[in-house]
């Protein structure tokens, strides 16, 4: 018995020490990854599928984990402060900027090379976001358009042709009103989403009311230009009363639903219109029409503020084969698959693929365009850790709504506004 | 232990001799002196076995609520940036706060919604029980059925509302246009006024059954004999409402109200789901300038500042709360 025993203990040692001293498997290396999840579903199938593909080819295992838009931020936020950042970590516009800082992404310059041979070179404006101090912190991923939708038919109707300039759009609505073919045709919502907050630096922007001079450093919205641009917005809510109250509380798919239930005329919005009006064989699909956000005074300065990134967070443990995935994911051919099954979704931030037969059509040429002229959130300087925060807060909407809502004038919003971001600047300053 | 007296009782011979009383003092004082040491030792290991017992929740409770909150004082006195190190900074985040004229905006919106939520609560609840009091029959089933809005999740009431008070597609704005009521659509959420209305709105039609079904409860102890008087005193329903039930239920209005205003004023979900504070600032109150301030912006000291400012009424209200259960179990 008692030798049976001795037998069994010898047996378990010996596949114990052979388990223990077996070579690392493949199936070993396991990595997490976060992305975003889309509005676009069959896109999403299409990432997940080329991730766990990339991961099969180089033998490790992934676990996919998504988050959206608003929760976002609190997923990086708990991880970032638990030293818990995934092995592979799809990022906004500002989110390389202010984990960069922290120093908790690693250098991905190399990756970007092999992305660029591959690829084409990165688009200028598309570095900002993802190069400090000479290093890249992240593989820009794709961008997507923020475009102005119109229905081509009540344009029609009232004879005006598709506006080229924010006054245009607000003299169409006026006429789109007055005609009583809709009470509330401008759905440009100035609210804490994407909605609001992209076309703000826009509009800014193209009045000349950036707060930033070329290196980043704080220099306040010049007030004129700033009111200037306040007064554009504000104006159908006050004045012409072509936008309703309502609009301001909309969620980021609240904008959607106003246009394909034929509310309004014109909205902000990226493809995702598109694809779902496509996808369900929309009535108003035929009068549905995009064109590339407004010229303003000082140019046509677009925020291309949806730009995803891949990063590589100092977290990780298994760095090299994180590298490879990223690699991988970026490589032409699985791009190609992404990028054609994204319903226009995800623009190419790297030449090669912008010239794609893909976007050879009339809405591809807008989108392409439309990313080509963006500017990274910041701008005219890089994207920052404070630039970040003046989005995230809300400064810029707020300025908007205390003039709409609160009634305060548009020159004591800008000062308000100035005196918020520079608070800001003071407090983040670049390392 | 305990051998030389009995001893010296039994030799005798070596030692003066005892009194028959000494001798039974002494013989009494053994087992006593024993059976103390033991009773010593029994206590001694039944405090060690209590607090044995009590410590995983001493822990649970240290960790889950003592580190948190402390920790959150502690946060609130420095500057804290999400993934920086945390510097002291005194009482400088609530100076700051109270000197901005967003963050009075936020205090006065957290007391105009919670005031209003409860108020009606109060009232609806008052009703609810009043009427539920009298039905006779299906009694069982209405109780049941009005309890529907405190079971369902907080996120679909918050959908269903915003959904219901939609400027185009919202089932209010479309009943009314269709019943002719008004002209044009009421901007509920987009309109100031009528957003903090509709978070409320959507607040009360969450907690007033619970509202209800406690006052209810409270109400079916008052003895019958009560009303039978009064009813043959000639009172109406209304004057043995406000002479009888509400004196006999009054313990019970005030803690749910306490403990109401306490859930209201830390009130989240509702307010961010049906306008995230909008429209500009007309509906942020505590904790939606708090996710915005430390989530989104990073700001964790600032974030936890702008919390702890409803600490002092949460605290008072909670000793108020602890006072009057006390109260009622002394008079009990």
């Amino acid at each position: 018995m008692r030798r049976m025993s001795l037998r069994i203990v010898v047996i378990v040692l010996i596949v114990a020490l052979a388990w223990a001293l077996q070579p690392a498997r493949a199936a070993d290396v396991k990595l997490t990854l976060w992305r975003l999840k889309t509005y676009i579903p069959p896109a999403d199938k299409i990432l997940d599928t080329t991730i766990q593909d990339c991961a099969k080819k180089i033998g490790a295992e992934v676990q996919i984990q998504t988050y959206t838009f608003d929760d976002m931020w609190t997923k990086y936020t708990a991880a970032i402060e638990s030293k818990t950042l995934p092995d592979i970590a799809e990022f906004d516009a500002v989110g390389p900027a202010r984990l960069a800082n922290l120093g908790r992404l690693s250098d991905v310059s190399d990756l970007v090379g092999i992305v660029t041979r591959e690829l084409g070179e990165l688009a200028q404006n598309a570095e900002g976001a993802v190069k400090f101090g000479g290093k890249f912190y992240a593989v820009p991923h794709y961008s997507n358009a923020l475009l102005l939708f119109y229905r081509k038919d009540l344009l029609e109707k009232v004879g005006a042709q598709p506006p080229d300039t924010w006054e245009a759009i607000n003299e169409i609505s006026v006429k789109i009103k007055k005609a009583g073919i809709l009470d509330y045709p401008q759905g440009f919502p100035w609210n804490r989403t994407g909605d609001g907050y992209d076309p703000a630096m826009s509009l800014l922007w193209s009045y000349g009311a950036a707060w930033v001079d070329k290196s980043g450093k704080y220099i306040g919205m010049p007030k004129d230009k700033a009111v200037q641009a306040i007064k554009v917005a504000t104006a159908p809510y006050l004045t012409d009363k072509t936008a309703a109250l309502d609009y301001l509380s909309w969620s980021g798919s609240g904008n959607n639903e106003a246009f394909m239930a034929g509310k309004v005329a014109f909205t902000p919005n990226g493809p995702s219109i598109l694809f779902q009006e496509d996808s369900t064989k929309h009535p108003l699909r035929k009068d549905t029409a995009i064109k590339i956000m407004p010229n303003g005074p000082a140019g046509r300065n677009l925020a291309l503020t949806f730009v995803m990134n891949w990063g590589v967070p100092v977290d990780g443990k298994n760095q090299k084969e994180a590298r490879a995935v990223v690699a991988c994911i970026m490589s032409k051919e699985k791009f190609t698959a992404y990028m054609t099954g994204s319903f226009q979704q995800a623009v190419p931030l790297f030449r090669n693929l912008l010239n794609n037969d893909y976007w050879n059509n009339a809405d591809g040429k807008v989108i392409v365009e439309t990313v080509k002229l963006g500017r990274p959130v910041g701008w005219p300087g890089p994207t920052t850790p404070a630039a970040a925060e003046v989005i995230s807060s809300n400064v810029l909407t707020d300025m908007m709504t205390r003039v709409i809502v609160d009634k305060v004038t548009p020159e004591k919003a800008v000062d308000e506004a100035n005196q918020r971001i520079k608070e800001i600047y003071d407090r983040l300053p670049v390392k | 232990m305990g051998q030389g007296p009995v001893s010296g009782a039994g030799g005798g011979a070596a030692g003066p001799r005892q009194s028959p009383l000494v001798l039974a003092r002494s013989t009494d004082a053994a087992p006593r002196a024993r059976g103390l040491a033991w009773h010593r030792v029994n206590r001694v290991q039944e405090r060690l076995l209590a607090y044995a017992l009590i410590l995983p929740v001493a822990l649970l409770i240290a960790g889950l609520i003592a580190y948190p909150f402390f920790n959150a004082i502690w946060l609130s006195l420095t500057e804290k940036m999400v993934g920086y190190p945390a510097h002291f900074v005194g009482l400088k985040n609530y100076v700051t706060l109270w000197d901005s004229a967003r963050f009075r905006i936020v205090a006065w919106n957290s007391v105009v919604y919670t005031v209003g939520s409860i108020g009606a609560k109060v009232v609806i609840g008052l009703a609810m029980a009043a009427a539920l009091q009298k039905a006779v029959r299906g009694t069982q089933f209405l109780r049941g059925f009005l309890l529907l809005p405190w079971v369902i999740p907080t996120v679909v009431i918050a959908l269903t509302w915003r959904w219901l008070l939609d400027l185009y597609r919202g089932l209010v704005n479309v009943s009314l246009l269709d019943l002719g009521i008004i002209k044009a659509g009421f901007h509920w959420l987009g309109n100031p006024d009528l957003a903090m209305l509709s978070v409320i709105i959507a607040n009360v039609w969450r907690g007033f059954p619970f509202f209800g079904v406690s006052f209810l409860a409270a109400m079916q102890t008052v003895p019958q004999d009560l009303y039978d008087a009064a009813s043959v005193d000639g009172a109406s329903a209304w004057q043995q409402f406000w002479r009888i039930s509400l004196p006999s239920i009054k313990g019970v209005v005030a803690i749910v109200t306490l403990l109401s205003t306490i859930w209201t004023l830390n009130d989240f979900n509702i307010v961010y789901i049906m306008t995230r504070g909008g429209p500009g600032a007309a509906t942020h109150i505590f904790a939606t300038y708090s996710y915005e301030l430390g989530i989104q912006s990073q700001r964790w000291g600032m974030a936890m500042a702008a919390s702890m400012y409803s600490l002092p009424v949460i605290a008072l209200l909670i000793v108020f709360v602890v006072r009057y259960l006390h109260r009622d179990e002394v008079a009990s």
